[in-house]
């Protein structure tokens, strides 16, 4: 049986508040990883998503010049001189051409199995004889 | 809201409002504030895990009941008997009395461990006599005597401490 004198001593003792813990690690981080763990995976998805796009276009703008590029080789194929390259068939096929490039390229790479008739020498010919100044 | 957010929830709700108590409880057993700290974290730890609290009926005695087990669980483990680390404050005391912050915690400190579990369990951590009793593996009467006997000492120790601190001056 608590006596008076125990009951008051007891109100005393509760006026002591005992020091509230440090909060738990988890607690804490559990909030706020709930919360940042579906931006995470926004972020990540943007990203991605940037990415993806970011290759898509890259890809599609390659295809796009290698489609432009294999156009003007075809248009210059069809407007190429058949005949062997000369000065003046280069001359004609550059004013021609649709592009300067394309008309180099096509100059360059086009084969050279036809013979030149006799009296007449290839453009290339004449100007690797030539000396270039500097 | 999920299952899991809502065990977490109610378990923050559970550390605000006993947390405290649990502390001074394990810190009374272990004599060791550090330990006590580990001890409480570990018991809310577990019990965001498995969600072991929401299915326990008295949720305050069976934190209670952890936080012992988990003291003395690690008191084996380390085999050491620490004394009673009486230089960290307890409590927080009321109109800044410091003196008799330090007098309460020494005179727990020299109490016997059974009868400073008692007190600590029905002053601070507000259980009944019977759930103490479940507690401990005793009935509510040995608890009840075991809490008459604290007060007793406790008093005496607290007014023989102030008392020498007001001859000293």
């Amino acid at each position: 049986m608590q006596t008076p004198d125990d009951e008051q001593f007891e109100a005393y003792l509760k006026r002591f508040h005992p020091i509230a813990p440090e909060p738990v690690p988890t607690l804490s981080v559990s909030h706020s990883s709930r919360r940042s763990l579906p931006f995470g995976t926004w972020l990540a998805a943007v990203a991605a998503i940037l990415v993806i796009g970011a290759v898509i276009l890259h890809i599609l703008s390659n295809r796009v010049v290698v489609s432009n590029r294999s156009g003007d080789a075809a248009i210059a194929e069809r407007h190429a001189p058949s005949e062997p390259l000369t000065m003046r068939s280069a001359n004609a096929w550059l004013a021609t051409a649709p592009s300067f490039k394309a008309a180099v390229d096509d100059l360059a790479f086009r084969s050279q199995t036809s013979p030149l008739p006799q009296g007449k020498q290839s453009a290339v010919a004449v100007l690797s004889k030539e000396k270039i100044r500097l | 809201m999920g299952r899991t957010e809502r065990n977490t929830a109610e378990i923050e709700a559970l550390y605000r409002q006993h947390g405290a108590a649990l502390l001074l409880f394990a810190s009374a057993i272990s004599g060791d504030r550090g330990r006590a700290q580990d001890a409480v974290h570990q018991v809310f730890l577990k019990a965001i895990e498995n969600g072991s609290v929401s299915q326990a009926k008295n949720k305050k005695a069976y934190l209670f009941a952890c936080v012992r087990n988990a003291v003395l669980n690690d008191a084996k483990v380390q085999d050491r008997n620490m004394p009673l680390d009486v230089d960290s404050a307890w409590f927080s005391p009321p109109d800044r009395d410091y003196a008799g912050e330090q007098n309460l915690r020494r005179g727990l400190g020299e109490l016997p461990d059974d009868q400073r579990e008692v007190i600590v369990l029905h002053v601070w951590g507000e259980l009944t006599f019977s759930e103490i009793g479940d507690l401990l593996g005793v009935s509510s009467n040995t608890a009840a005597s075991r809490y008459r006997y604290a007060l007793a000492k406790l008093r005496g120790s607290m007014l023989a401490k102030e008392n020498s601190c007001a001859d000293s001056r």
